[in-house]
């Protein structure tokens, strides 16, 4: 997996690509869990080049999505696309996040 | 040759040395002969005085044999006849010769030196009237008259035997049995170590007996007064050397023979000597550098001994003292390094592979412990004809986070259900015997599936910081009429199998297990015919990838099932099992792969029946 991280005016963006599961998503967890504790509150993580997503891989997804919650920021998908949509959707997870078609429509969003 | 040269010098040097001591001793008498000559020039001697005089001489001079005065007719003088008192040894004693008769003035020991008016030596002869022995005489004339008048007085002769000669001679020693002689002006025999050849001899008349030129050539020389270094045969036919030089006072030549052997001896012994010292020295240099070589070799050696054991697994091999600080040192130092640095690194391995085989052997319990949790005798229900029932989990790890389970919560209602727990290994695994606890309880508690899952996550979610999560399919069949009441919290949607063909349940997907309270999960039911199967299973089936990162996938599994055997449950999950091992081709297994199939078999009355038609 590899991560890009952009600071947008109103939000940072967080691109993945690649695999996020088990050997990952810690770094993933890390890096978010970082930037919340820099005070970080609008998040638009970019799924387009996502290849896989495992259990694992949700489960960091939700916890810094919680994390953010108590600390009064947001975080909203983009681009979640074909098998990441589907195991989004099997596992529930569709229905308890904030998902949009692109990035600038997250981005507008938040703003 | 130089070597040759030094021979000639050595053996010069003796022959000088020997010429001059025999020229001191025959000077000496000369000086006797004088003496008395001056005695009788400067005064007047009657003929008793005479003979005190001579006979004083006599006795003075050990060395003289005999000494006389021979006087010159003197026609006017009263003494016509020959007139020479002459005193002789006899015995030791001085003994006087009356030789009134002794017609000595043809003589010559009398003629040669009357004639020449000096000093001369005369050749060896034999003395008859005086002991009869070998001798040779110093003669010296003396003179009478006026300065301006001078006329020969008569000779004054002082006689050697040439035994003393010989004995002079003689006590010049050469070499080891090297030996000296004399020969006369004339080239006779004064002196030989052979008697026989005294006064018989001449160096002539050896050449001649020998027919040796060479050796009448070296006679002329000698003769002549000169000196030389030759090879010589010896009268014993031995190989020698020659050196000869004149004795100036006598014209004489003293001749000294080197026998060659003992000549070279001393080079050869010289020879064997250099060769002695060369070959001690050879031996030396060799054990010198033995010990050397040995100096350098022992430590490598024992050094090699060490590092052998040290190789052969004994770290505490004693490694020689380092002792100098040469390349041998150094190395011994790097050894000394290297050991300890080994010794360290195995301490240090032993210790992390005694830890690692603890925690391997800890989590062998956990996995035995774990896969002591999950049901695993089948037939599980051998006494319920009406389904069968049959699952299996691999984990990837020694411990998984995957888990199924199956139970009556009453006599007609068969709960069972599958899950996976978000991750691997330990966290999942504990994680896992918590859901797998509160799925039991709570599902033989409530009887429905959609109030156990929401009982059970509320429990799960209370605290849950680290939103851990399950995927649960739980589902509770009715024996007797093939009803299924199930929910589902996040899972893969299972498959049935029934008389249309084989497909994925469509069924409401549900939120995970876990992360979030108050989530509700709906009951939905369908009916299963006789026959009809259930397959249930986690994303490790699914998503299992092979080298290209490629995942089985559903439509794979349901084609897997399609194709597959249908009715015996074991042989169907064996092949599935298969199956996805095949898709990974060798590729290690990233997560627990988990099955359950339940096939309703019919409920009692139904059973019965086809059990009559039959």
């Amino acid at each position: 997996m590899e991560m890009q991280i952009l600071k947008d005016a109103h939000a940072t963006v967080v691109t993945i690509t690649g695999r996020l599961d088990a050997v990952t998503a810690p770094e993933y967890e890390k890096r978010l869990n970082d930037l919340i504790a820099g005070e970080e509150t609008g998040f638009v993580v970019d799924f387009e080049g996502l290849d896989y997503i495992s259990s694992a891989g949700l489960r960091v997804l939700l916890a810094t999505a919680k994390k953010l919650k108590v600390k009064g920021g947001q975080v909203r998908f983009a681009n979640v696309r074909g098998t990441v949509k589907e195991v989004f959707d099997i596992s529930g997870f569709g229905s308890i996040f904030q998902m949009d078609d692109s990035v600038a429509a997250a981005l507008a969003k938040i703003a | 040759m130089s070597l040759e040269r030094e021979l000639e010098k050595n053996a010069r040097n003796l022959v000088l040395a020997s010429v001059n001591r025999v020229e001191t001793e025959l000077s000496s008498i000369g000086k006797v002969a004088e003496g008395v000559v001056n005695a009788l020039e400067t005064g007047r001697y009657t003929e008793e005085t005479l003979k005190t005089l001579l006979k004083g001489t006599l006795e003075g001079n050990k060395e003289i044999y005999g000494v006389g005065a021979a006087f010159e007719p003197d026609a006017s003088a009263a003494r016509r006849r020959p007139f020479v008192p002459y005193f002789y040894r006899k015995d030791g004693q001085p003994t006087f010769a009356s030789e009134d008769d002794f017609q000595f003035l043809t003589l010559d020991w009398y003629q040669i030196p009357r004639e020449l008016g000096i000093k001369t030596w005369s050749e060896p002869y034999f003395d008859e009237g005086s002991g009869g022995i070998l001798m040779t005489s110093c003669s010296v004339p003396f003179f009478t008259g006026s300065a301006d008048i001078k006329k020969v007085g008569g000779i004054v002769v002082a006689d050697v035997s040439l035994d003393w000669l010989t004995e002079i001679v003689a006590s010049i020693k050469v070499l080891k049995t090297g030996y000296s002689f004399l020969l006369s002006k004339n080239g006779t025999m004064l002196t030989h170590p052979s008697k026989e050849m005294i006064m018989n001899e001449t160096i002539f008349s050896i050449a001649e007996t020998r027919n040796n030129p060479a050796l009448r050539e070296i006679g002329r020389k000698m003769v002549q007064g000169g000196s030389g270094f030759t090879p010589y045969t010896d009268t014993r036919g031995i190989k020698s050397w020659m050196y000869y030089a004149p004795v100036p006072s006598t014209c004489w030549t003293l001749a000294v023979v080197f026998p060659e052997k003992e000549l070279f001896a001393g080079v050869r012994s010289l020879t064997i000597t250099v060769a002695c010292m060369g070959f001690a020295g050879v031996l030396l240099l060799a054990a010198a550098v033995v010990l050397i070589a040995r100096s350098i070799t022992a430590p490598l050696h024992v050094l090699a001994d060490a590092t052998e054991a040290v190789a052969a697994g004994n770290f505490d091999a004693v490694l020689p003292p380092v002792r100098s600080h040469d390349e041998v040192g150094k190395l011994t130092q790097s050894f000394v390094a290297m050991n300890s640095a080994l010794k360290e690194y195995i301490k240090n391995l032993t210790e992390t592979t005694a830890a690692k085989e603890r925690i391997q052997s800890e989590l062998k319990v956990a996995t035995d412990i774990q896969a002591s949790l999950l049901p695993r005798i089948f037939p599980a229900f051998p006494d319920r004809p009406e389904f069968d029932i049959f699952a299996s989990m691999d984990p990837a790890k020694e411990v998984g986070g995957d888990f199924y389970d199956f139970f009556f919560i009453d006599d007609n209602n068969l709960c069972f259900l599958i899950a996976d727990v978000a991750g691997k290994g330990v966290p999942a695994a504990l994680y896992m015997m918590v859901a797998k606890t509160l799925l039991k309880s709570e599902g033989q508690r409530l009887g429905e599936p959609g109030k156990i899952l929401s009982h059970v996550n509320n429990v799960l979610a209370a605290d849950n910081d680290s939103c851990m999560f399950a995927t649960v399919f739980c589902a509770i069949l009715d024996i007797r009429s093939g009803e299924v009441r199930f929910a589902n919290a996040g899972h893969n949607p299972p498959l049935i199998i029934d008389s249309s063909g084989t497909h994925y349940l469509a069924l409401k997907s549900g939120f995970v297990l876990g992360p979030m309270e108050d989530t509700d999960y709906e009951t939905e039911r369908i009916t299963l015919q006789s026959g009809d199967t259930l397959f249930l299973y986690t994303d490790g089936v699914t998503e299992a990838t092979n080298f290209a990162d490629e995942l089985y996938g559903e439509l794979q599994l349901l084609s897997a099932l399609q194709s597959g055997p249908k009715d015996n449950l074991v042989e169907m999950i064996h092949s599935i099992r298969f199956e996805v091992s095949r898709h990974a081709n060798g590729a290690p297994q990233s997560d627990d792969v988990t099955m359950v199939a339940v096939t309703f078999r019919g409920g009692e009355s139904e059973q019965s029946i086809q059990r009559g038609i039959i």
